[in-house]
């Protein structure tokens, strides 16, 4: 199946991922390099595997339980954009 | 003898019989890194004033009396994934290039504890993803047996550095090769783990379900030392085993193998491998048999299906989490009046072009329509691929195999063909897909390069290949020091 600008710009719009128009011809010819070696996996047989995968790795659960994380100044420092202990993003909804 | 040429085990031992100060070794190791960096370029950020503030600290509580552990005075690197508390973490990405983690990933401190010096944060492809280290946004680092040939990649900063004796450990993480793929080209120990043996936590995350952390050494007991220091279990990553860990270092004793079985993987004959790396798995395969094992033929029909499967997985992931990167939280942050184009701007300033092709593939292999055709079909091909691998430990108890296809490729050679550099991948992918160990050793040198040479065990069956590499560490001699000539 051949991919096409079209479906480039929208899985960049999925991404969240600006690309120029520059770079589009490229990704698409990737794209369908990279999509034609996957098609051979069309090849191998795997009717015979059940749909939820890998139960040799099985996680613990722990309590739920409020600690203290003492580091938290250090990670708020980190942010682009803070009002005091919140991070600040741009507007979201409209103004009513 | 150079302090730089010594072995970790060796420092160690000279700081506790007092032959050597810790400040003495980390400025010889300093000095070294000093005058081959100009050449190497294998490190972000180099860490002189912490080191030998840590090194003076280390000599006081040894004049003291006290024996901070079984690293004390050892200088060691991390690959800059690795998070550390209060010095940059930049992943050799620009998204990361500012950022200073509030934390020590769990693998850092148990260096610290074991009294480890960490001198440096090396460079690596992007956020893992590359095999050269091309793909940093920072510099590509140079090969320390030829400057004009690559380290390989991801973690090929970690490679060179303890190649050409910065430090005698260094430390990596491997997706789908991302230590032995570099440990090859650089011609000394690179160890994959078992999933589950290290503990993942405060290294940034790449293909969760594939991602392991490992040591790099210059000899077999070095690398067994990290392991005994590095695997333990760790609450904070919950696919860390909280089974006890063997005495790694017992498999130094090794100087038989009688009743083991060393399989060779039928589908890798048919590959086009380098005669030098071939040349490497036969000497390999002859100490094998000298120390008393026999060599079976193993099957993995499904084997190359693998580095389909491989880029179809850990991109999915990949775009999954590296959604993280949004500009609100840490990292690069773009100018954006709505919060959608801060997301788009930040991503598309932050990401090389190597990060977007991943993130794009992934989001495309998971995207409705397509995931079932792609991911879920690449999951369970893995599943048969593994199942394969069981099969084959019920015949052999440790595979024998080439790390890589090609010996080191030069600078620019596959920068432009992206499927061409996933080759480099080939023959190291399966163990991670499959959760195995596996290490990279040197098998010889061709031509003033040195040749890798791979074992791979069975889950949990890290004695199993250290036990091997002890025999051939006995026959074939232990990595020589790079840089020589540099």
């Amino acid at each position: 199946m051949a991919v096409g600008e079209k479906e480039v710009r929208h899985v960049a719009q999925l991404a969240r991922l600006e690309v120029d128009d520059g770079e589009v011809a490229a990704l698409v010819e990737h794209f369908n390099t990279i999509l034609g070696h996957f098609e051979r996996l069309k090849e191998v047989d795997t009717s015979s595997v059940a749909d939820v995968l890998d139960n040799a790795v099985v996680t613990p659960w722990r309590d739920d339980e409020v600690r203290i994380w003492e580091n938290r100044d250090e990670a708020l420092a980190q942010a682009p954009d803070r009002d005091g202990d919140y991070f600040r993003v741009p507007q979201i909804l409209e103004e009513a | 003898m150079e302090l730089f040429e010594c072995s970790a085990a060796d420092l160690a031992r000279a700081v506790r019989e007092g032959a050597h100060s810790v400040a003495e070794i980390v400025e010889v190791h300093l000095g070294r890194m000093d005058r081959l960096e100009p050449v190497l370029s294998a490190i972000v950020t180099p860490l002189k004033d912490e080191a030998r503030a840590r090194a003076a600290a280390l000599d006081i509580a040894l004049a003291r009396g006290e024996n901070p552990g079984p690293l004390t005075g050892v200088p060691v690197i991390v690959k800059d994934n690795f998070c550390t508390r209060r010095i940059r973490t930049t992943c050799s990405s620009r998204m990361l290039e500012n950022w200073i983690p509030p934390y020590d990933a769990t693998v850092v401190s148990y260096l610290e504890r074991a009294g480890a010096v960490l001198i440096g944060k090396a460079n690596m492809d992007e956020f893992a993803m590359g095999s050269s280290t091309e793909h940093s946004a920072f510099f590509t680092t140079s090969n320390p047996w030829d400057p004009s040939r690559v380290p390989g990649g991801s973690s090929g900063g970690s490679a060179a550095s303890c190649a050409a004796g910065y430090a005698p450990l260094t430390f990596g993480s491997d997706t789908g090769g991302s230590i032995r793929q570099p440990a090859a080209f650089c011609g000394i120990y690179g160890f994959k783990p078992t999933y589950g043996m290290v503990s993942r936590y405060g290294v940034v995350p790449f293909a969760s379900s594939l991602d392991q952390i490992g040591p790099f050494a210059r000899t077999l007991e070095d690398l067994l030392l990290a392991m005994e220091v590095i695997a333990e279990a760790d609450e904070k990553d919950a696919t860390c085993s909280r089974a006890l860990r063997p005495d790694f270092r017992k498999a130094l004793d090794v100087t038989d193998l009688k009743g083991k079985r060393v399989g060779l993987v039928r589908e890798f004959e048919g590959y086009d491998i380098d005669g030098p790396i071939v040349d490497a798995l036969a000497r390999a395969r002859a100490a094998l048999l000298d120390a008393g094992a026999t060599v079976v033929d193993v099957s993995l029909p499904t084997v190359s299906h693998g580095l389909a499967c491989y880029y179809i997985i850990a991109p999915a992931e990949a775009s999954s989490n590296l959604a993280r990167f949004d500009g609100v939280r840490y990292g690069l942050s773009a100018e954006a009046d709505s919060l959608i184009d801060l997301y788009h701007r930040t991503r598309k300033a932050g990401f090389g072009p190597e990060v977007k092709r991943r993130l794009l593939t992934g989001t495309y292999v998971l995207s409705s329509g397509y995931y079932d055709a792609y991911y879920n079909k690449a999951l369970k091909v893995v599943a048969i691929l593994r199942d394969e691998f069981a099969r084959a430990f019920g015949e052999a108890d440790v595979i024998l195999a080439p790390t890589t296809p090609t010996l080191p490729f030069r600078k620019g050679e596959n920068i432009g063909d992206p499927i061409k550099m996933y080759m480099s991948d080939l023959f190291t992918l399966p163990a991670n897909m499959a959760g195995l160990p596996a290490l990279s050793l040197n098998g010889g040198y061709s031509d003033g390069l040195p040749v890798g040479i791979q074992l791979i065990g069975p889950r949990w069956g890290e004695m199993e290949i250290f036990s091997a590499a002890a025999v051939l560490e006995k026959a074939l001699g232990a990595p020589r020091l790079a840089g020589g000539d540099l």
